[in-house]
């Protein structure tokens, strides 16, 4: 039996589970349009969007557990053809445990599975089952036969919550370790930090203190990214660089690389020098359970602000920035410290929603027609303790998304700064001068063109022109 | 540039390239592959996968190559960045490509091929 993964974005999986655990006189179906991408090793359908029958829909029919009418799916299909995604049909069988099809279900799903496929080659398409714990499903990928198959189910809300397809996880190596952890991160956290995997971009002041940070935590891999090498100026705030890393002008993924295999706590390091986003770097980064970002520029910030929605990472971004004070006031601050810590879950607020990225902010970054003409931000202001505080909410926002130790809800009220509140919660400011961190919010903005785009489009469908 | 003109560049790579061209829409751009266009003598590879992305908002296509590709001298073209297109990475090298709509798209390849080459 084959296996992918399906991931749900913040707010269609409550969505989704609200339509198809719908207590009524028959069952109920969910429409999900789908991209998908091959990650890593697995075959991952992303859900883009959710449509639902209207209650007029269905038809009381003996011995099924839904019918409806064919017209229903017409504007499903019209807009899995207009989209270029692949449609799966979602229902519910309302128990534990891993549901499985009836014959009823595999012969709605032979039937209409091919109808699909024939609108839109080359896009997965199928029949999911959802019990209240795991699912099941047959689904045709492009180009390949309708294959029964079993689906883990990544839903994205205040924290990652996985429904794997089997419970074989790597053990905690060395428990004891984390004795003192375990009251926040409970023992099945622990098992997921083992079997986590995240992306760090940037190796700088930031950078070095979120990959020390995870590695302590006992994530069990690690994904460094960065293609610059250890000079001088890194000495003050690169955590873990010595002299000699200076002297030998070694790549700040190796210095990384030796400081987690130091520190012991069972953590593998899998290091990228290379830039963003050069392919081998994206690649890697695309089979991260979630990505930290601590970069020194606009555009790397927006290239993982993509990855993240594509592809469905959630995605924490730090950044400080140190500026002077023209005019500061006798025996005032001579400089402001400001920083931000965001958290981006992929259907929440995203980095264009709350204005962090503009076009305009990103062609101020540049002298020139592209990312060649960089203005150069390599000598701005560092200090080590500043970027240790933003690094820090970084990690426990990490930590917070793999173990939900603050909460696990999946609806939009459940990230909400506030009852009621239309503020997401996951937009900190820094105030290194007062020694704050100050949760702001984001909303999320139903117009964003970036959104609309890019959350869950997967990779290209790339196709025969005759096709 | 009009649906028209995109659909007639398609049906000219097709005839040229044949099985060595895909085609995507991403949002309202069509993005069109070609597997292994030849680039000028010295070039390393000799042939590269290039990428055409097609915006109805702009006046004429954006050319990309696979990131890696070397000019007859070993380097990269001094203007070269490396940017995500659709998830993927491609090397981007001029935007100064003479060509305007009407004219045939593989006039428009042959040119962005030679200002690869001139972009030392």
């Amino acid at each position: 039996m084959s296996e992918i993964e399906l991931r749900v974005p913040l707010g269609v999986g409550q969505a989704l589970r609200d339509v198809v655990f719908r207590r009524g006189r028959h069952e109920y179906v969910a429409i999900g349009l789908v991209s998908h991408a091959r990650l890593g090793d697995r075959d991952v359908l992303l859900l883009r969007q959710l449509l639902e029958f209207p209650e007029s829909a269905y038809c009381p029919e003996a011995g099924h557990g839904a019918a409806w009418s064919g017209a229903a799916l017409i504007p499903a299909i019209a807009a899995a053809i207009d989209l270029g995604l692949g449609i799966v049909v979602f229902h519910a069988h309302p128990h534990d445990g891993l549901p499985a099809l009836s014959g009823d279900d595999c012969g709605s799903a032979n039937r209409l599975v091919p109808m699909f496929r024939a609108r839109v080659p080359t896009r997965p398409h199928g029949s999911i089952v959802l019990s209240r714990t795991h699912a099941a499903g047959l689904v045709s990928m492009p180009g390949g036969d309708i294959a029964s198959t079993k689906i883990g189910v990544r839903w994205l809300g205040a924290s990652i919550i996985d429904w794997r397809t089997a419970e074989a996880r790597s053990a905690v190596p060395d428990p004891g370790s984390f004795a003192r952890q375990l009251l926040v991160v409970r023992d099945d956290g622990q098992r997921t930090l083992a079997n986590a995997r995240v992306g760090v971009g940037g190796l700088g002041g930031g950078g070095s203190h979120v990959a020390h940070q995870l590695t302590h935590l006992g994530v069990g891999e690690v994904i460094l990214v960065d293609a610059d090498r250890a000079s001088p100026t890194d000495r003050h705030r690169l955590l873990g660089i010595t002299r000699f890393d200076v002297w030998f002008s070694r790549r700040k993924t190796a210095v990384m690389r030796r400081v987690v295999r130091r520190i012991g706590m069972g953590t593998r390091c899998r290091t990228i020098a290379k830039r963003l986003p050069e392919p081998e770097a994206l690649e890697a980064l695309k089979t991260a359970d979630v990505i930290v970002g601590c970069l020194d520029n606009l555009h790397a910030r927006a290239d993982l602000q993509e990855l993240s929605w594509r592809f469905l990472i959630p995605y924490v971004d730090v950044g400080v920035n140190i500026r002077a004070i023209d005019y500061p006031e006798p025996d005032g601050p001579r400089v402001s410290i400001g920083g931000n810590v965001l958290t981006l879950i992929p259907g929440g607020f995203c980095m264009w929603c709350c204005g962090f990225l503009s076009k305009e902010k990103l062609d101020t970054e540049l002298d020139g027609p592209n990312r060649n003409y960089f203005e150069n931000r390599a000598g701005d202001a560092q200090v080590v303790s500043l970027n240790g505080v933003a690094a820090s909410q970084a990690v426990t926002e990490v930590l917070q998304l793999l173990t939900g130790f603050g909460g696990r809800g999946l609806r939009r009220a459940d990230v909400a700064l506030a009852e009621q509140s239309t503020l997401q919660r996951g937009f900190r400011k820094l105030d290194g001068v007062r020694g704050t961190l100050e949760e702001w919010g984001g909303t999320r903005r139903p117009d964003c063109a970036f959104c609309r785009s890019t959350l869950a489009a997967g990779a290209v469908a790339w196709a025969s022109p005759s096709s | 540039m009009k649906p028209d003109t995109i659909a007639q560049a398609i049906r000219d790579l097709v005839s040229v390239y044949g099985d060595g061209v895909r085609t995507a829409r991403e949002g309202a751009r069509t993005l069109v592959s070609l597997s292994g266009v030849e680039m000028p003598p010295g070039c390393r590879p000799q042939t590269t996968p290039m990428l055409l992305v097609f915006d109805p908002d702009q006046p004429k296509p954006l050319p990309y190559v696979h990131p890696g590709q070397l000019l007859a001298n070993g380097r990269e073209p001094r203007s070269a960045s490396t940017q995500m297109v659709g998830g993927e990475s491609w090397m981007q090298f001029s935007f100064n490509i003479p060509w305007a709509e009407g004219q045939s798209i593989m006039r428009f390849v042959a040119a962005a091929r030679q200002r690869f080459a001139q972009n030392e």
